[in-house]
């Protein structure tokens, strides 16, 4: 199967014992797991005071690798995110950014939230909302973090709905609660599991809405592409969620 | 690669899945490669605490599973022991009559609680396996009934005839690896949460490839996801085999 993954981190991660990725080193795992393209986000963003380096860094370092599309971090509660964005922008590779609302110390609900989403628009520019990249119950004893809340995305979404938006860590509950009620929500799969997760999902939710996201490092990558590859689903079902869909969040 | 799981709920009211639904579990766990699974019963049925009628129905229904499938399900039986030594005594027979292997222990108490003495000597006199929920509380506040890794060391330690299974190894992370290390009566099973990166490599690091048992927790799990924890693992095949299979067979006794 050819996967276009949604949810994938270069750099360290301080709290487990998990392989730091270089671009390189990433792609070549990634491939290795049939994992043609990937979005990728730099993890020294997530806690250095501002993540203008890190994603400097990510778009030189990315640069010539066509198997990975650089996501830069942006965080709206800065007084430079407008800054931060435009700079990200000169790079014809970025089509995308990435927010960390429970890491970045911000709302959705924020009023700049709006001024940011009328940006990313101008720009034509999307957005990812990254609603966690840990399971709450194993962060770090001294991390108090919670995922995005519901709510603030339900009504985000509500505020924004000709946008389409990238969700990448809902859990299966959290999805469920989301998706019906908002076609232009896109979510990857990361983060849902149940028996035969797939079948499960699509009960309930329309293929049009689910990506691929192994979130490498954090989570195996084998383990992520076994719930489309062991689904037993046909490929007409299973090609959108592999790689379509996030293909037409880009293009569309 | 075959399987053994030793961690499934194939009756699941919060999947809407009875008996039937159960069959078509099997048959996924059969397509999986799995070659036998434990049944732990439906443990999220009644909350907290279920009654004594409540765990019997539980087990009734993991009895019908073990005879309707023979050979291919292992029953564990649930028990609540706060209930107190002569329905954990009772209820220990009735399954002891009919085949189950194991005990099987939620979040009735902490696994420290005095009351977990006549369910462990129970188990050692039936030679039963205890298969023990436990999470890490660093996080969730509930340690006065919720089972903590360390909690776990401490049942192993005062109850060392009595075989365990420590279940979870993704929830009880590297520190609850740490706190069993010295336990050599018990073992940890895969299940647990997201397939986190690098948990099973390490728990077979610091215990050895012996002491990891592949579980999945399906239906809350998925089966491919959970065996992929362990095929995607960076473990040379000798060791994956065992933990997908060869150490429940031997804990377990099967043929």
């Amino acid at each position: 199967m050819n996967f276009f993954d949604a949810n994938t981190w270069t750099g360290r991660w301080p709290f487990a014992f998990l392989p730091a990725h270089t671009p390189r080193t990433l792609t070549a795992h990634l491939r290795r797991h049939g994992i043609r393209r990937a979005f990728v986000s730099p993890l020294d963003a997530v806690f250095a005071p501002a993540p203008g380096p890190a994603n400097r860094e990510l778009l030189r370092t990315t640069r010539g690798m066509t198997a990975l599309v650089p996501v830069p971090v942006i965080n709206p509660a800065l007084a430079n995110w407008r800054e931060e964005l435009a700079v990200c922008a000169v790079d014809p590779r970025v089509r995308a950014v990435r927010v960390l609302p429970n890491y970045h110390n911000f709302r959705l609900r924020a009023r700049v939230m709006h001024e940011f989403a009328q940006e990313l628009q101008r720009r034509r520019l999307r957005l990812i909302v990254q609603v966690r990249l840990i399971d709450e119950r194993h962060e770090f004893h001294a991390v108090h973090l919670k995922g995005v809340p519901v709510a603030d995305l339900d009504r985000f979404l509500l505020q924004h709905p000709t946008s389409r938006i990238l969700a990448c860590g809902l859990t299966r509950t959290e999805l469920f609660a989301l998706a019906a009620k908002h076609s232009h929500l896109l979510a990857d799969l990361s983060f849902v599991e149940w028996h035969d997760t797939v079948r499960h999902v699509l009960a309930r939710v329309s293929a049009q809405q689910l990506v691929f996201g192994s979130h490498t490092p954090f989570f195996i990558t084998a383990a992520s592409g076994a719930k489309l590859a062991a689904s037993g689903l046909s490929a007409p079902i299973i090609r959108p969620i592999a790689s379509g869909n996030l293909a037409k969040f880009l293009g569309g | 690669m075959r399987a053994i799981d030793v961690h499934t709920h194939p009756m699941l009211r919060e999947d809407h899945r009875g008996r039937t639904g159960a069959a078509q579990l099997l048959a996924r766990a059969r397509a999986h490669g799995i070659e036998h699974v434990v049944a732990l019963g439906d443990v999220l049925a009644h909350g907290r605490i279920p009654s004594a009628a409540q765990i019997r129905r539980i087990n009734d229904d993991t009895a019908w599973l073990t005879a309707r499938h023979r050979g291919f399900v292992t029953g564990f039986c649930y028990l609540n022991p706060t209930l107190g030594e002569r329905a954990v005594r009772r209820e220990v027979e009735r399954c002891v009559a009919r085949g189950f292997r194991g005990i099987k222990l939620e979040i009735a108490n902490n696994a420290r609680d005095a009351c977990m003495t006549p369910v462990m000597a129970d188990a050692e006199r039936y030679g039963l396996v205890v298969l023990q929920h436990a999470w890490s509380m660093t996080k969730i506040r509930q340690r006065s009934y919720h089972t903590d890794p360390a909690d776990a060391a401490t049942l192993a330690r005062r109850f060392p005839n009595v075989r365990i299974i420590m279940a979870h190894l993704t929830g009880c992370g590297v520190r609850g690896v740490l706190a069993v290390k010295a336990c050599d009566n018990l073992v940890i099973d895969t299940s647990g949460a997201a397939p986190e990166e690098g948990i099973v490599e390490f728990a077979v690091a610091e215990l050895g490839a012996e002491r990891v048992l592949y579980g999945s927790d399906a239906p809350i799990r998925d089966f491919g996801v959970a065996l992929a924890r362990i095929t995607g693992a960076c473990l040379d095949p000798a060791t994956k085999k065992k933990i997908l299979r060869d150490n429940a067979r031997a804990l377990l006794r099967l043929p």
